[in-house]
Parts: structure tokens; sequence; C-alpha cells
């Protein structure tokens, strides 16, 4: 099971296509080398009976046999030349010297199978390469040597690169082994990780090593990976509580309105009145919903299809324009600081919804004779859309709360409003690839958008 | 002329509509599905469409694409219960002439249906408006009143273009917002009322009238007739 498992395994897989792959180079390497060695030998060994068999004719040319005799005698004596076997016969066929026995004597190279001197692989008989050359007066000069010599260097090399292979495979099989063994024992943890996550324990994380590889490397990712996942459950836990806990309340106020007005409307005018007190009610209701609608359509992200390139600038002018009659309607004051001609690339009416909601936002919540002061400039490369107010701003501890949904900071909930808008600017910012950002204005909130520039 | 053909394939919204709108004196055909309702649209020559975008058979915007196909420019309003960012410009490039997300207030969808049927005796290109003693020039962008220069910023001057083409019937609140701003949102901060009493201090509060619940009403100054 294991053994199969270790097979099947990748690792393995890698490790046998390299072992394999070095064997037959090897394999190759073996060959060309055999066949370098061999070849060269050969012509060696050949060449050193030729000129043997050269000098042996010219002292025939010059002395007749008798000196032909005489110089293989001294040969043979001395192994001056490296223990050749020599044979001369007469034109009788009749061997002079050496033990040769042939009847014609063609010019030529000829084998000759003897009985085993000890050099050769065991069984086998000894084999001599002779060469053969025909002298004046019909003798014949045979110049040999025992050919086991060459095929015993191939022989070893070919041994050699045999071992060479067989140790290779066995340390390649036993290292892939280990190998591709440590591998699955990891992938193993992971899958008994991933296993324990599905069966229902969402805290379980994969285990880390002191040495961050491949694997510890895919780990660390997958276990930021399942961090994610937790935290999006988390807020939607979070977020379909809110929504329940947040509808309940003016539902409520609804149900008793309609009970209140069956049990002590009398007249149509009363019941005219109590209809519109439900109808504001629901019209409340409704735009909750809208606003979760609209968020989720934001951070669905479906709408960056329709970005396109637009003049900022001119739109949060245009924006300050229309609103800055309402403020001061509100006894509070809006001023606008908007630098000329910057472009973004995105959704003119998102952005639109976001600066009205923070300059709603701050009407809200300041008091009479507050300054709002919206804000657009050029910041490190990116564009900064800013809304800040002089009023009694937000505890430091709750900067990055207000953007969460349904977070409303005055517990009365006195006001008015779904606590929805700052997390559609948070939506609408994201979706932008910018982001959010709520600050101490000293006094005052100041909450900034930074916009990639188009 | 001036019949309205209701596809619609919820009944208690149907019966809604169709129950309203026969009370303000028009007359409402009504068929549930896109098949029937592509059907009549083709035979019966209808002032108005109202068109639910989903519904049974052929969905609304396919039902509008074939109808604009074949040369058919009644007037269409989509009506949608998702009403969101998207669908209404699906709805709008498949050749809808306003959109209505629900749920809606009535007073909306009437004043929606009047702005329709009235826009189709309107003539397309005109350079100067005319309502009374007022009078829009615009291509000089000048508006006068009994020959007197009123001067109007920008946005105002939009806001007046706009309720002079609904000249006698009742804008809303939300229609101002979208026909003149460009706002597909509902902002918590009455901007419209703030400009319209700008406007109505500038050419006079004679000539615009506050609708109840409703929404805002331009006509020619009564005095003066």
């Amino acid at each position: 099971m294991r053994l199969a498992q270790t097979v099947r395994s990748a690792a393995f897989r890698l490790t046998a296509a390299y072992v394999l792959l070095f064997t037959v180079s090897v394999g190759l390497l073996a060959a060309l080398t055999y066949f370098l060695v061999v070849s060269r030998l050969d012509l060696e060994f050949r060449n050193h009976i030729r000129a043997d068999t050269h000098t042996l004719s010219a002292e025939f040319a010059a002395g007749g046999p008798k000196q032909l005799l005489r110089a293989i005698s001294e040969r043979q004596h001395n192994r001056t030349a490296g223990g050749l076997y020599y044979s001369v016969l007469d034109s009788n066929g009749l061997a002079l010297t050496g033990t040769a026995e042939r009847h014609s004597c063609e010019a030529g190279w000829f084998e000759v199978v003897g009985p085993p001197d000890g050099d050769e692989p065991s069984g086998e008989m000894e084999r001599l390469a002779v060469f053969a050359t025909p002298l004046r007066q019909g003798y014949c000069l045979m110049v040999g040597d025992d050919y086991g010599k060459v095929r015993g260097v191939g022989t070893l090399v070919l041994r050699t690169f045999g071992w060479v292979i067989l140790i290779t495979l066995t340390l390649a099989v036993a290292g892939g082994l280990l190998l591709s063994s440590r591998f699955l024992k990891r992938i193993d943890i992971i899958n008994r990780t991933a296993e324990a996550i599905i069966e229902g324990d969402i805290r379980q994380r994969i285990p880390r090593r002191a040495a961050p590889d491949d694997l510890d490397r895919l780990a660390a990712t997958l276990n930021r990976m399942l961090d994610r996942t937790n935290d999006l459950m988390d807020s939607l836990r979070h977020v379909t509580s809110d929504i329940a806990h947040d509808l309940r309340t003016p539902l409520g106020r609804l149900r008793n309105q309609l009970e209140d007005a069956k049990a002590h409307a009398g007249t149509p005018e009363e019941f005219r009145a109590a209809a519109e007190e439900a109808i504001a009610e629901v019209d409340g209701l409704l735009s909750t919903f809208s606003a979760i609608l609209r968020i989720a359509q934001i951070e669905g992200g479906s709408r960056r299809a329709g970005f396109k390139a637009f003049s900022l600038s001119r739109l949060v002018e245009d924006v300050c324009e229309s609103f800055a009659d309402a403020v001061e309607e509100a006894s509070k004051r809006l001023t606008a600081e908007v630098a000329p001609n910057l472009a973004v690339n995105g959704d003119q009416e998102l952005l639109v919804q976001a600066l009205v909601n923070l300059i709603e936002n701050a009407i809200a919540y300041t008091p009479q004779g507050s300054v709002i002061a919206v804000g657009l400039q050029r910041c490190e490369g990116r564009i900064c859309l800013s809304v800040a107010d002089n009023g009694p701003g937000v505890p430091e501890t709750d900067l990055e709360r207000i953007f969460q949904r349904f977070v409303r900071l005055e517990p009365s909930r006195s006001t008015a409003g779904n606590g929805l808008g700052l997390s559609i600017v948070a939506a609408v910012a994201e979706l932008h690839g910018g982001a959010a950002r709520a600050s101490d204005n000293h006094p005052g909130l100041r909450i900034a958008l930074t916009l990639p520039a188009a | 002329m001036g019949d309205i053909l209701l596809i619609e394939d919820e009944p208690a919204m149907a019966d809604f509509i169709v129950r309203s709108l026969t009370k303000e004196g028009h007359h409402v055909d009504y068929v549930a599905t896109g098949d029937a309702g592509l059907d009549r649209a083709l035979k019966f020559n209808y002032g108005l469409l109202i068109v639910d975008r989903m519904l049974p058979g052929t969905d609304g915007l396919s039902l509008v694409k074939v109808l604009r196909e074949r040369q058919v420019r009644v007037p269409v309003l989509f009506l949608s219960n998702l009403g969101e960012l998207d669908d209404r410009i699906l709805g709008l490039n498949a050749g809808g002439d306003d959109y209505l997300p629900k749920p809606f207030a009535f007073v909306e969808l009437l004043a929606r249906v009047n702005a329709l049927l009235r826009r189709r005796v309107q003539t397309a290109e005109q350079i100067v408006l005319q309502l009374g003693d007022l009078e829009m020039h615009l291509v000089k962008r000048e508006v006068r009143r009994q020959g007197r220069e009123i001067d109007l910023k920008p946005r105002e001057f939009t806001l007046l273009e706009y309720m002079l083409r609904h000249a006698n019937q009742v804008v809303t609140r939300t229609m101002l917002l979208e026909g003149v701003w460009g706002y597909h949102f509902d902002p918590k901060t009455n901007i419209v009322e703030t400009h319209i009493s700008r406007l109505r201090a500038k050419i006079g509060a004679d000539m615009v009238d506050t609708v109840r619940g409703s929404g805002y009403i331009i006509h020619a100054a009564r005095s003066n007739g």
C-alpha cells in the first residue's frame, strides 16, 4: 500500500525519469568509450605487427633466410618486440621457426586459435591475430600477437561502466524512495489537515517547518487562504445577524403602528395618517435593503467592466455645487478645494454616491455651524478625495469600525440612517483599487479615499 | 392612442397597477407572459408598454429587443425586482425608455407613465422652449420672462429645461434626480428641494407648484393668463 503510493508519487516518478535518463546517457558514453578505445588499440596492435614485419622483411632482403632467422631469435631472446609470435616457412611449407602450419602464404591477416595462456576469459582459447607476408624464393613470414590484449581492455571498459551504472541505479532508486516518502509524508499532513477542515474543524492549519522550502511556502499560502476564507465566513455570519437585528427594530415599530391604528384610529384621516407612517417605515426598510444589495453588487466587482476614465475634479465640483445650498440649510458650511484635471478610471455613478454619502455623513453627525471641507488633490502618485469636518469626531478606537456594516457609533441610534453609508464608501473605494481611511481631523473626523490615477 | 399594455407575471402587482392606473383615467390591457405581450404589442398600436424584466417565456429584455428590431417605436417602461445598477443599463440598452425598480410608489409610476405618454407628442429637436411668458433658448442658453433675462446657473438651467419638457405634468423627485443630476440612488439630503426653491426665486414662485407627496409641476402663471 505504502510502496504503491510511493511509486505513484510525483517525486518518485521524477526520480525514476532522471535515473532512466542518466542510465541511457551513461550507456551511450560506455558504448562510445568502448568503440574508441578498442578501435584505437586495434590500430596500434596491427601497426606494431606491420612495423615489425617490415623490419624483418628488410633483414630477409639483405641477408636471406639466415639473417631473418637470426633477427627473430634475437627478438625472442631479448623480448624486444614485446612478445610477438614469429613463424617462418620455407617454400615447402615447413616451419623454420615457430609453430605455424600453413600451406599457402597469401599476404594479409588471419586468425589462429591456440591453447589458452591465462589472459583470456576462462573456457576460451587464446586467439592470435597473425599477419602473413610472402618473401622471395617461396619463404613466408608470419608475425602474430595475442588479440586477447585488445579484447581484454574492451571488456574492462564495459565492466567498469556496468558497475558505475549499477551503483548509480541503486543510489538513485534508494534516494528517490527516501525523498518521495518524505515528500509524501508532508503531503499526507496537508491532506489530513484539509480533511479535518472538511469534517468541520475549520480552525485547523497546516503545520509549518523551520526550513522554508517549496512545500512550506505552499503550506503558508494555504494557511493564509484558510484565514481569509475564515474571515469572510465570519463577516458573512456577522452581516446576517446584523441584518436580522437591524430589520427587526423597524419591523417591530411597523407592527406596533399598524396594531395601534387598528385599535385606536377611528376617522379616515387617522387611518390615512397611520398608513403614511407605515409607508415611511417601509420606505426606510426598503432603502436599507437596497443599500445591502448595492454593497453586494459593488463587492461582486462586475461594475469594473464598465469603468471609464473621467475627470474626478469636475465630478467633485459638481456634487459640491449641488449640495452647497442643502448644507447651508442645515446651518453648516461646505467648502471645496479641488485640484483641476484629476482623472480616474472608474464608475462615475458610484463615486458620486460615495462622495454624497461622505457629505451626508458629515451633515448628520456635526452640530450647527460646523464646516465640512471637501478636498481633492494628488498625493503620492495617487488621488486623494477627502471630506473633513470640525465636529465632535470619532474616538481613536472606533476609526476603523465606522466602515463596517450597520455600525452606528451613538448607542441611541437617534440619527436617521442605516449604518451602511460608509460601508458603501469603503466598497466603492475598494472596487476602484483604492482604500478608505478615517482619521482624526483635530478636531473632527476626516475620511479620505485614495484612488489610483487614470 | 393612450392605451397602455402591461406585461407583468405577478398577479398582485399587475392588479395593483391596473386598478390604480384605471382610476387615473388610463385604459390598461394586461397579459402575464412575454409571448402574449409580444403578440399584442405587434398587433395593436399602444401608447405605452409597461414591461416587467423577468417574465416566463420570452423575458422583458428580449421582448423589447424584438420590438425594436421590427421598428416598433412604442415607449417602454421597464419594471424590475432587481432594480440595481447594471439592470437599469441593460434595460435601457435593450431599447427601454425608462426604468422603475420595484417596489415603487404609485405616484412615481404615474408620473413616469404620463411623461412617456406625453413624450410621443413632443417634437424631437426644439431650440426654444416656451411656457406662458417664459422663454428658454437652448442654443444661446438664455432664459427670459416677460422679456427680462434671468441669470441661471448651469444646474438650474438643466433643471428648468427638464421641467419645461415635462410642463403641466408632475415630475417626481426621483425623476429630477435621474434626469437632471444623473443620480440613480436616493440621497438623504433634499438637493432637489433646495434647487427648486432657488429656481422659484429666480423665475417666479407663481410658475412652480409643489404637489404634496408626489413632486413638482411647472405651468404658465395663471394671474397673467
